[in-house]
């Protein structure tokens, strides 16, 4: 099983909608040939979907916020946007302690041009990105004292983390002292492009106590004494020097730490949590991710591994099939694009129930992109589901099949109003909202259950105002309620 | 309109026949309850200063008997001089002795405990009233720098990081021991579930706002309503029987969820309704942390009054922007730091006054905690990560006072990244307080579990050398 294995309909409905948000039928439609086709034939066609260096400009952090989730409804470019998604979370930044709207914007850019790049690159472009620089505050760090709050994050969050596969620890407290050192006195100009102020920078003649500027000494695949950053010389080079050491670190099986612990990460986001070790080393291997750094290439070998299609199981469930849970951002921008609905202006009014703005119903769901609770990002998987933010889904889908005044919730475009029979109507609206193949013979019950009223009404008159409004727009949120909606 | 429970449960039933592990919608009465009821008529609340507090700028020598005074100065008035807070700027009880019971030196609290708003005196006066006892020197073995990995040390009591013990929280696990999976007796006041409260069920719900608690219904739907929240019911209890986890997990949230989405939001309008003063006030000191005490309030006030389907007895809040690596201010009231410690400590204090007046004071405690403390000395005008710092046990049941020891500062005592040493050696004069020791007294003397209970099914002890690891417990502090 791997790059040569034949897709279905339903891999290929579990590729796109992995892969981006949805699929539409419209999305569906354009890539049906693949059925058929290898996993390989497959992944490429996604790897070539159009791609796009979003600028979301604005005045406000929450201009810059709309824009983008708007840029993710019109799905033009869904491949990269999903996966700019996995690195904003990575990178975590949040607009709102940096409070300048213009470098979210370059760091979205910074984001949209390395996603998919070579991942040392994109690593040395975060160090001197500007809205990172504020947010951990690279701009405060100071030759007297340095700050370590990047190169921690640096080390735990964005290379190595703080344990390698085998719980073994990757780095000392000694490691974050030196690093830090290496950032000290880099600045950024209003315009946002960084400098060094070389009068904040430690130079080691100054700073003779804090010893040579090294890192990892006589440990992770390194000499007695550690490697030096220093090597460019000191100053500017340093901080890129400081990444090159660190993507040569090699952990306790005597492997990358960057290159296993990225790929692991990556399989969580397009697969499911926690990733046998073997999977992570097959996925690394068959990329080269530990010498080329190529993104794509890495992402590539996770779309044609037998992990990737293990999320796709159809019930019934056992203990060991894998799911995950949809991201807020995935459930809204999907069902909207599902539904065909649309935000209302510039701060995109979902016209129904409440009438909020999608940034509200993204933040009761628990993620306003753009702005992550912390450093960390978000909590994935069980993590996002509470009986607050159930509650807010809920309340997205009533607000939905509530928009009937203005029409931007019409069932009709969606599917065929003349079934009568419950279980072809069931069916209909499940296969609008991609959930068919997900349900149990049980749960497809209830739904007919509930469209017959425990079967008091056995056929349907969808042309009755009534009937549509009640049980229709009623079913169609009942299942973006239901268990199986909330998981891929 | 409104679906009564029988209706529930004649169709959850109906639903349970076809799969043979799914859960009644109202949790099992059977199995957990051959468990007494530990908790019994009592409360308790967590909060949580997330970012890692500054324990030195807390709880502050203010004189040099041991020589801690002149060691505090060394490190506090470098970089300009901003963050140290003097001795004439600290907040220093008056009534209740205030001293470190390791090193005799007298003890104030950062200025920002000491309230200017009528009608509340702030952690100062409520130490003074004999209502708080500072926990002082608290931390684990082998202290973590990361906020994370200390933060879920913390909320899972789990240092040694036990595979056994790595998903759950330590109140969540008194809960799954106790409680079956859909008796709701955790409250988190936010959107996601608190580290310490998870279970390998769900008893517990993430509530932001009562308000906005209500299931939402559609027009339409609400016409249809019994059955709409029958089918509703009956997806959710199908997925809470799956083998799949977190489908399962899924089902069994979401039924909870249903439950209390009838029970809980008409909590809100009884508080506004009948307790308005406390509704206004909370609302004039307009902070996160007073609005989070006052769903608490509410829901306290529901349980005290019997309302039905309302069992909640934990509770967790947390308060954020502790991380000060920069811009923390020392006595200056526009300091980040003193802003938050006048957050939390008026806060704090008019949610004591609301029990008082309720006639529940003595049945509520409150503990605060940290991730962790600060780097001793400071950096420009800020402090990095840290490890031991204080922690408050608050409440009318709480003797008052200072426990635990001080943690030596002196910069020769300093580790090598500058950081107090955790120690357990008995003859320490700044022996820490193992965390652990004041959540098992905590369990035991408040939730009234027993101390083989705590040890076998909440924390187990570290294995290690004594003088250095959590070998040998003591709940009893006796702060309660």
């Amino acid at each position: 099983m791997g790059e040569n294995t034949i897709i279905t309909e339903s891999d290929l409905r579990h590729i796109l909608r992995r892969t981006g948000f949805g699929p539409t039928p419209k999305d569906f439609s354009k890539a049906d040939h693949l059925i058929g086709q290898t996993r390989g034939v497959a992944a490429d066609y996604v790897l070539g979907l159009n791609r796009k260096v979003l600028k979301a400009k604005g005045k406000e952090n929450l201009d810059v916020h709309n824009k983008w989730v708007k840029h993710l409804l019109k799905g033009k470019t869904p491949f990269i946007d999903k996966t700019v998604l996995f690195w904003h979370d990575h990178f975590s930044v949040s607009a709102n302690v940096v409070d300048i709207p213009e470098a979210m914007t370059l760091h979205l850019i910074n984001h949209y041009t390395y996603a998919l790049g070579n991942f040392k690159d994109y690593v040395k472009a975060i160090n001197k990105d500007a809205a990172m620089m504020v947010f951990l505050n690279t701009v405060d760090n100071e030759k007297a004292i340095p700050n370590e709050n990047y190169p921690r994050e640096l080390c735990e969050l964005f290379t190595l983390g703080v344990f390698d596969l085998n719980g073994v620890e990757n780095y000392a407290q000694e490691d974050i002292v030196q690093i830090a050192r290496a950032f000290t006195g880099w600045r950024v100009e209003d315009d946002g492009v960084p400098f060094l102020n070389t009068n904040q920078h430690d130079y080691e003649i100054d700073f003779p106590e804090r010893g040579p500027k090294a890192i990892f000494d006589n440990a992770h695949g390194f000499p007695p004494g550690g490697g030096s950053f220093t090597t460019s010389g000191e100053g500017e080079a340093e901080i890129d020097v400081v990444i090159d050491l660190i993507f040569d670190h090699l952990d306790s099986d005597g492997m990358n730490t960057v290159a296993r612990r990225t790929a692991f990460r990556l399989l969580e986001f397009f697969a499911y949590a926690n990733p046998d070790k073997t999977i992570v080393d097959e996925v690394v291997s068959g990329s080269s991710f530990d010498s080329s750094w190529n993104i794509e290439a890495l992402i590539r070998e996770i779309m044609v591994h037998d992990a990737f299609f293990e999320t796709a199981a159809t019930p019934p469930f056992v203990a060991t099939t894998k799911k995950s849970v949809k991201w807020p951002i995935d459930y809204v921008v999907s069902t909207m694009r599902l539904t065909r609905t649309k935000a209302k202006g510039k701060f995109l009014i979902l016209r129904g129930g409440q009438e909020l703005e999608l940034v509200d119903h993204l933040g009761n769901m628990g993620q306003i992109i753009g702005d992550p609770p912390s450093v960390f990002g978000w909590d994935w998987e069980a993590g996002w589901i509470s009986s607050s933010t159930l509650l807010a889904r809920y309340t997205f889908a009533r607000d939905i099949i509530n928009n009937r005044e203005s029409g931007a919730f019409k069932p009709k475009r969606l599917m065929d109003l003349s079934l009568t029979d419950p279980g072809e109507i069931a069916d209909a609206v499940t296969d609008v909202l991609g959930v068919t193949d997900q349900l149990t013979s049980i749960e497809r019950d209830h739904l007919i259950d509930y469209l017959t009223d425990n079967g008091a009404s056995p056929v349907l008159d969808l042309g009755d105002e009534d009937v549509l409004n009640t049980k229709l727009h009623g079913l169609f949120a009942l299942v973006m309620q239901s268990p199986a909606y909330q998981l891929h | 309109m409104a679906i009564t429970r029988r209706q529930f449960l004649k169709r959850a039933g109906v639903a349970a026949a076809g799969t043979v592990m799914a859960p009644s919608l109202f949790g099992s009465p059977l199995v957990r309850r051959a468990f007494a009821d530990t908790i019994g008529d009592r409360y308790l609340v967590i909060l949580f200063l997330n970012g890692g507090n500054d324990g030195l700028n807390t709880v502050i020598p203010i004189d040099d008997s041991a020589g801690m005074l002149t060691d505090y100065n060394l490190a506090r008035l470098g970089g300009g001089g901003g963050l140290r807070i003097t001795p004439g700027q600290a907040s220093v009880p008056s009534i209740v002795p205030c001293t470190d019971p390791g090193t005799g030196t007298a003890l104030g609290f950062h200025p920002g405990f000491a309230s200017t708003i009528p009608m509340l005196g702030g952690l100062s006066e409520m130490y003074d009233a004999g209502n708080v006892a500072v926990v002082q020197g608290t931390g684990y073995p082998d202290y973590s720098l990361s906020h994370e990995s200390s933060r879920i040390i913390w909320q899972n009591a789990n240092p040694a990081g036990l595979p056994s013990i790595a998903s759950t929280g330590w109140a969540g696990r008194h809960l799954a021991q106790e409680y079956g999976p859909l008796d709701v007796r955790g409250v988190t006041i936010d959107n996601s579930i608190a580290g310490e409260m998870r279970t390998t069920g769900t008893s517990v719900l993430a509530i932001r706002r009562l308000s906005r608690f209500g299931f939402p219904l559609d027009d339409y739907e609400e016409l249809d309503e019994t059955i709409y929240k029958d089918s509703y019911s009956d997806l959710y209890s199908e997925a809470g029987g799956s083998a799949q986890p977190l489908t399962s997990l899924v089902g069994s949230a979401g039924q909870a969820t249903l439950e209390s989405t009838e029970s809980y939001p008409p909590l809100d309008e009884k508080y506004e309704n009948e307790r308005s003063a406390f509704d206004d006030a909370y609302g004039a000191l307009g902070t996160s942390t007073a609005r989070d005490l006052r769903e608490i309030a509410k829901v306290i006030y529901g349980v005290s009054s019997g309302e039905p389907g309302v069992n909640a007895r934990f509770f967790q809040l947390d308060n954020g922007g502790y991380d000060t690596h920069s811009d923390q201010g020392g006595a200056d009231p526009n300091g980040r730091h003193y802003e938050l410690h006048s957050e939390v400590s008026n806060a704090v204090d008019l949610f004591f006054k609301d029990m008082n007046d309720m006639g529940v004071g003595s049945k509520v405690t409150m503990v605060i905690w940290s991730e962790f403390s600060r780097r001793i000395p400071q950096n420009s005008n800020g402090t990095d990560h840290g490890s031991q710092g204080p922690m408050f046990v608050i409440g009318e049941s709480v003797n008052g006072g200072v426990y635990g020891n001080h943690p030596n500062i002196d910069p020769l005592a300093l580790d090598t990244r500058e950081n107090t040493v955790y120690s357990q050696d008995a003859i320490d004069p700044f022996r820490s307080t193992d965390f652990r020791d004041v959540f098992g007294t905590l369990l035991k003397h408040w939730v009234n579990m027993s101390e083989g209970d705590i040890l076998t099914n909440v924390m187990p002890l570290d294995i290690g050398p004594a003088a250095t690891y959590w070998t040998v417990q003591d709940f009893d502090m006796g702060f309660l």
